[in-house]
């Protein structure tokens, strides 16, 4: 292989011909096209440990013939075509290892049409959910999905993102009813008509949520929408123990509360939290909630909640349904990620995430808290414990190689230990570039199904490679 | 030519199979557990449609895993057709064997293997049916929301991704199938997800199978979600002016959030033969029938409100209770309808439809789809699972009555066309199978294509339930 020349599943990637098509995209969009240094170095940050590798160029589409039109042309020069929603993946998705186009959807940003009688909004890839919502306020509607950063709908559908509240709202797979797409040989294809409900074929639409533009590149996305609530109450309470919060998380959900929120701190980030936000809370596990509904079942399940968290010994239980109020109690969380970057000064932060059967969630926390002490560590951990899911922020002093070098086995243990309990290496982020290698360790030979999927859709390997697949 | 010589030479998909050989060996490998008799091949390909039933070669009675995988691979040898086949309860004809093969039957697979209630789920194998499962968990306090009516078994549910009555509240096969295993068609078994609630690691495999009708692998374990039973379970009866009356509530209910268990609506045809052979005296008007889950208090609270929007509506007689046998009485109009239809002409035969549409168009669709009974001359009732916007029509028709069955074939075209135009489906819950092949690609277009890709990519030889879907 010569120097102009990269591989990837058996198919090479040749700079000379990616120049060429490069220049025929600048030919064909003009001022929508930039190869400017710095507008490439914007699109390919990673977020992780590993190098940016820039595009050879961006494309800043307005409509999604501008999509099919540059990927009919990236098909024929066998070009990498990276798209880009707002960067704030974690997980390298928008790197560029074999360069090519990076096709930034922001201006594709439209809300298309809100269907108030069937509880369905139609976005372009490029709306976030923040502007969603704005949009949706006089309507009595919500979307609830929420990453945390102001995501786009189209970067939160292709890595299967949830958040806070999926334990009742669910995640991006049960939230997104249709998709439009523009495929690898730049057709244009609808995975699914309007209804609630469908048996028609097999589910395109959950196959390209998730893919992580490795299919395709969405261009106009279908959400289920939901009545916000009449009341919001929200509550937190301490533990002494891991396993105490996680287990009456266990219960809680058991008995069918219906909890929209519930959030677990672990004893470091809430020191975090206490210095970042000037709190004084014991330096304890704690567990934050939030119930949606009418008044009278928000009482009811705060009440029925709090009668739980007594018999596992939680401390200092405090609700409220007054907003204000609300949002001082979680402060803590809605601040920890800032606590977290600001706890360790000089160092930079790295956000990983796996996911356990919740059986096996204290377990793991409480093991993963152990390995980070043996090896001198720092990293908070903050977790959707009603859906098994949690994140550890690992901070780093980049200058110290020492330090440096244990991340990557850390995260490989981390990844190893969800998965060993019937887990997954990643239930929110997605696979990128960095999860890769723990494909086949979790998922063995399925893999290859997932890999055959990839090649019979898209058989000159253009949409964004070096992703999902080693 | 006929219908089936037309479809060979225009389908890409293989057609050539040899299914001498594969018997021969299958008759060597499988002894008692292969059957050729005629009885038992005739009991194995019952289309429950007007499509012509065609036998299979031969049935293997698999046991465990290690005999479908044994069978699939025999099948691949020789290339020979393979139908897989648990209670047969199917509606669109998916157990047909269009081009002979072999019959799986996994009904002797019939292990509940594992109920974590910490974890909410439950790992069976295929051939366990709905009705077993809810004995099995009667003690934990646990159950399998899922009903599609028939006693079927949990692989026929996940193949065609079926649904039912509570679907509005507990979401289809779709949204309650956490992981499957499978013998894919070169013999592997893979495992589609490990067991956490979230997983953002890779194409979602899970679902790809999930209501692929048998056409990709054959499932030979799935994990299942369950449910707390709820503390109270209440029953509600009214009934309305008008179909549209009857939607516009509906929707009503639904925005405002009311978490309804069941709705569903029988139209005034079908309340008049429930009435007729449940003696009942209901006003021959359409029928809305609810259930409501949760704790006392709150489904106190649902049915309140509940009645408070459905008189916005017009709704009549409104009656509830949270006694079960006064709610069995309430809901007996709607557990007998099929046999009220049934028993209105005896010497004719069933056939049931469904299709599904925005629940925005739902009245509009079952409007027209009544005047096209009268206009088409066909006897038929229907029954609506609403809150999905999802109905029913269940035919009596006379199978030797050549003008009967021709114009039932030009209701069932218009039907499927008309949910199609409205921005819905052909079909909501009974799957594709072979009976609504040309109308998957008027309704997906060229996404049929790429679900064709995905065919060829993993079957190459077309031996898994080859002409069902495409």
């Amino acid at each position: 292989m010569s120097d102009n020349e990269s591989q990837w599943l058996g198919k090479t990637y040749n700079k000379k011909n990616i120049q060429e098509c490069i220049s025929k995209i600048k030919d064909k969009f003009g001022q929508q096209f930039s190869d400017s240094k710095s507008i490439r170095e914007q699109h390919s940050h990673t977020m992780t440990i590993h190098e940016s590798e820039l595009p050879d160029g961006v494309l800043f589409a307005s409509n999604k013939n501008d999509v099919s039109d540059a990927v009919k042309i990236c098909n024929d020069f066998r070009c990498p075509i990276i798209p880009f929603g707002v960067g704030s993946s974690f997980e390298g998705h928008v790197n560029a290892p074999f360069g090519g186009l990076s096709i930034d959807l922001n201006n594709m940003n439209e809300i298309l049409n809100v269907y108030q009688d069937d509880l369905l909004v139609t976005v372009q890839p490029g709306v976030t959910r923040e502007q969603l919502n704005t949009h949706l306020r006089d309507t009595g509607l919500f979307f609830p999905i929420d990453p945390g950063a102001n995501a786009s709908i189209g970067g939160m559908s292709s890595t299967r993102a949830s958040g806070t509240n999926a334990v009742r709202y669910g995640t991006m797979k049960d939230n997104v009813v249709s998709i439009e797409a523009v495929m690898p040989n730049g057709e244009i294809i609808k995975t699914s008509n309007k209804a609630k409900k469908s048996s028609a074929g097999y589910d395109l639409t959950r196959l390209l949520v998730g893919s992580e533009g490795t299919l395709g590149i969405i261009t106009e996305i279908t959400l289920k929408l939901y009545g916000i609530p009449e009341v919001i109450a929200g509550g937190r309470v301490s533990f002494t123990s891991i396993k105490d919060a996680a287990d009456t998380v266990i219960t809680t959900i058991q008995s069918g509360i219906p909890v929209a929120r519930i959030e677990l701190l672990d004893a470091i980030q809430v020191k975090a939290c206490n210095l970042y936000s000037k709190l004084s809370l014991p330096e304890e596990p704690l567990l934050l909630l939030e119930f949606h509904g009418s008044k009278k079942s928000v009482d009811e399940q705060s009440e029925l909640f709090g009668e739980i968290a007594l018999e596992f010994g939680g401390n200092n239980y405090e609700w409220t349904s007054n907003n204000e109020e609300r949002n001082k109690l979680w402060k803590a969380r809605h601040d920890a990620y800032w606590a977290a970057r600001s706890y360790m000064p000089g160092t930079e932060m790295y956000s990983t995430d796996v996911c356990v059967p919740i059986s096996r969630l204290s377990e793991c926390i409480v093991e993963t808290v152990k390995d980070l002490n043996d090896n001198d560590l720092i990293g908070p951990i903050a977790s959707h414990a009603g859906d098994g899911n949690f994140h550890v922020a690992v901070m780093l002093d980049t200058n110290n190689e020492n330090e440096v070098s244990k991340l990557g086995p850390f995260l490989d243990r981390l990844s190893d230990r969800a998965i060993k309990m019937d887990g997954t290496c990643t239930g929110e982020h997605g696979i990128g570039q960095g999860k890769r290698k723990y494909m086949y360790n979790e998922l063995g030979n399925s893999v290859d199904v997932m890999e055959a999927i990839k090649k019979s859709f898209d058989p000159n390997l253009i949409m964004n490679p070096g992703k999902l697949f080693i | 030519m006929s219908v089936l010589e037309k479809e060979l030479e225009v389908s890409d998909l293989n057609f050539d199979f040899n299914k001498k050989d594969a018997v021969t060996e299958l008759i060597k490998e499988f002894g008692q557990q292969f059957s050729i008799s005629k009885s038992v091949r005739e009991q194995h390909t019952d289309t429950t449609t007007i499509h012509t039933s065609k036998l299979p070669d031969g049935v293997v009675f698999a046991e465990n895993e290690i005999d479908v995988k044994k069978t699939v691979e025999i099948c691949q040898k020789y290339k020979c057709p393979i139908i897989p086949f648990g209670v047969g309860s199917s509606l669109e004809g998916h157990v047909n064997a269009l081009y002979g093969g072999i019959s799986i039957d996994l009904n002797n697979m019939n292990k509940i293997l594992h109920v974590s209630p910490e974890d909410g789920y439950a790992v069976v194998q295929p051939g366990v049916t709905r009705e077993q499962l809810n004995v099995y968990l009667r003690d934990t306090g646990l159950f399998f929301p899922i009903d599609p009516g028939a006693n079927a078994s949990l692989g026929g549910m996940a193949s065609t991704n079926a649904s039912g009555t509570n679907a509005v509240r507990y979401g289809t096969m779709k949204d309650n199938v956490i992981s499957l295993k499978c013998v894919m068609p070169n013999g592997e078994i893979v495992k589609t997800s490990n067991r956490a609630k979230k997983s953002s690691a890779g194409y979602d495999l899970t679902r790809l199978i999930v209501g692929s009708e048998g056409t990709l692998g054959i499932i030979t374990e799935i994990t299942i979600k369950l449910y707390g039973i709820p503390e109270v379970i209440a029953g509600g009866r009214v009934t309305f002016p008008s179909i549209k009356d009857a939607t516009e509530a509906v929707i009503m209910v639904i925005q405002a959030g009311i978490p309804v268990a069941r709705i569903e609506l029988l139209d005034q045809e079908q309340v008049k033969a429930c009435n007729n052979y449940s003696k009942l005296n209901l006003p021959e008007e359409p029928l809305l029938l609810l259930e409501f889950h949760g704790s006392e208090s709150s489904v106190k609270e649902q049915s309140e409100f509940f009645s408070e929007i459905v008189a916005d509506f017009g709704g009549n007689n409104f009656e509830s209770t949270s006694n079960n046998e006064e709610r069995n009485k309430l809901w007996k109009a709607r557990h007998d309808a099929y046999y009220a239809t049934k028993s209105c002409k005896p010497d004719h035969e069933y056939i049931a439809t469904d299709v599904c549409v925005p629940i925005s168009k739902l009245s509009e669709c079952i409007e027209k789809t009544q005047n096209d009974l009268t206009k088409y001359d066909l006897f038929g009732h229907i029954v609506g699972h609403v809150g999905d916007g999802n109905f029913h029509v269940q035919l009596m028709v006379d199978p030797k009555n050549d003008i009967e069955i021709n114009n039932l074939n030009k209701f069932l075209d218009d039907l499927s066309k008309r949910a199609i135009l409205l921005d819905g489906t052909c079909t909501g819950e009974h799957g594709i199978g072979q009976g609504k092949k040309q109308y998957l690609v008027e309704e997906l277009g060229s996404s049929v294509d790429f679900m064709k890709n995905i065919k060829k990519a993993l079957d190459p030889f077309n031996i898994m339930n080859p002409g069902k879907i495409f």
